[in-house]
């Protein structure tokens, strides 16, 4: 990280990465703090991700993709220095993952869920949960969700970023959607908004409560 | 399942997601799942998780003070 070398920049250069580079700082470190999950890791990953990529500028094609190129920057840089020190999760199983299917656990278990997709269920997560439940996933699930579904890069983007085949990009992105959807029907669980099938859960009380509502509504 | 409904659903994240179908292809999707309830369901139910995980998009913005401690380490690396 110290490293003092020289920056062979034009001040063109200086300039033009100031100006474009700085205000991804958002989105740099939102995801770094997903592949962390610690907001010092993540302080420090950015930082290392926006001095590397300083020194590497010239070799910055202009024209091209700067946020895919700073993301590839910051994913090297977790994989080589931070990785190693993180703890994995083993909430989820990646073996498992497969056979969930949300849809049918709604369907059996979400009064509300009937020819909209509408779910009362999805609708009562707030957004910590949905990082609890991207936090859980195994790393390589987790990279992909992030990067697609909140930082919205394209498969091709996605490969190029993590340095591997556009299928594997489709398998990761595939599997850790499963296995998110199933964290957050276990989330959902845990705190009574659905029914286990060992019947603990309080649903029906909340279709008491919420029926209350609408006729007071009325 | 029928083999209409079991394409569709094999192809669900690509619709979703924007990505290599061709216009025909989205179409003939599209055709489906105005037809067919239970995928369009599905599918709906997919792009509703999505959704979720997409409005997490700026909600831990990057802290203020790491934003100027980068920019007076971008000055001073000449």
């Amino acid at each position: 990280m110290a490293d003092a070398s020289p920056v062979d920049l034009t001040e063109d250069e200086r300039r033009r990465f100031q100006a474009d580079a700085l205000p991804l700082l958002d989105s740099l470190y939102g995801a770094a703090l997903r592949m962390t999950r610690n907001p010092q890791d993540a302080e420090d990953l950015v930082q290392e991700t926006m001095l590397r990529a300083y020194r590497a500028f010239d070799r910055f094609e202009a024209g091209t993709n700067l946020k895919a190129w700073l993301f590839r920057i910051l994913t090297n840089a977790y994989i080589n220095t931070y990785r190693k020190r993180q703890r994995e999760p083993q909430k989820v199983s990646a073996d498992e993952v497969e056979e969930f299917d949300l849809y049918q656990e709604l369907k059996s278990h979400d009064t509300q869920f009937e020819a909209t997709p509408e779910s009362i269920v999805l609708d009562s997560l707030v957004d910590s949960d949905i990082i609890d439940a991207i936090d859980d996933l195994p790393e390589q699930f987790r990279l992909a969700v992030v990067l697609s579904d909140i930082e919205g890069f394209s498969y091709a983007e996605m490969a190029e970023i993590m340095d591997v085949p556009m299928g594997t990009v489709m398998s990761r992105l595939h599997r850790g959607r499963k296995a998110l959807q199933k964290r957050l029907w276990e989330l959902a669980r845990d705190r009574g908004i659905v029914k286990g099938a060992d019947g603990s859960g309080n649903q029906s009380s909340r279709n008491e409560s919420s029926n209350q509502q609408s006729k007071t509504g009325d | 399942m029928k083999e209409r409904c079991r394409e569709t659903l094999e192809r669900a994240y690509l619709f979703l997601d924007g990505e290599l179908l061709s216009v025909s292809e989205r179409h003939e999707i599209k055709r489906h799942l105005e037809d067919c309830a239970p995928c369009y369901e599905r599918v709906g139910l997919e792009g509703e998780v999505s959704t979720l995980v997409a409005r997490l998009k700026g909600c831990q913005p990057c802290p203020e003070s790491l934003r100027l401690k980068i920019s007076s380490l971008l000055d001073e690396t000449r």
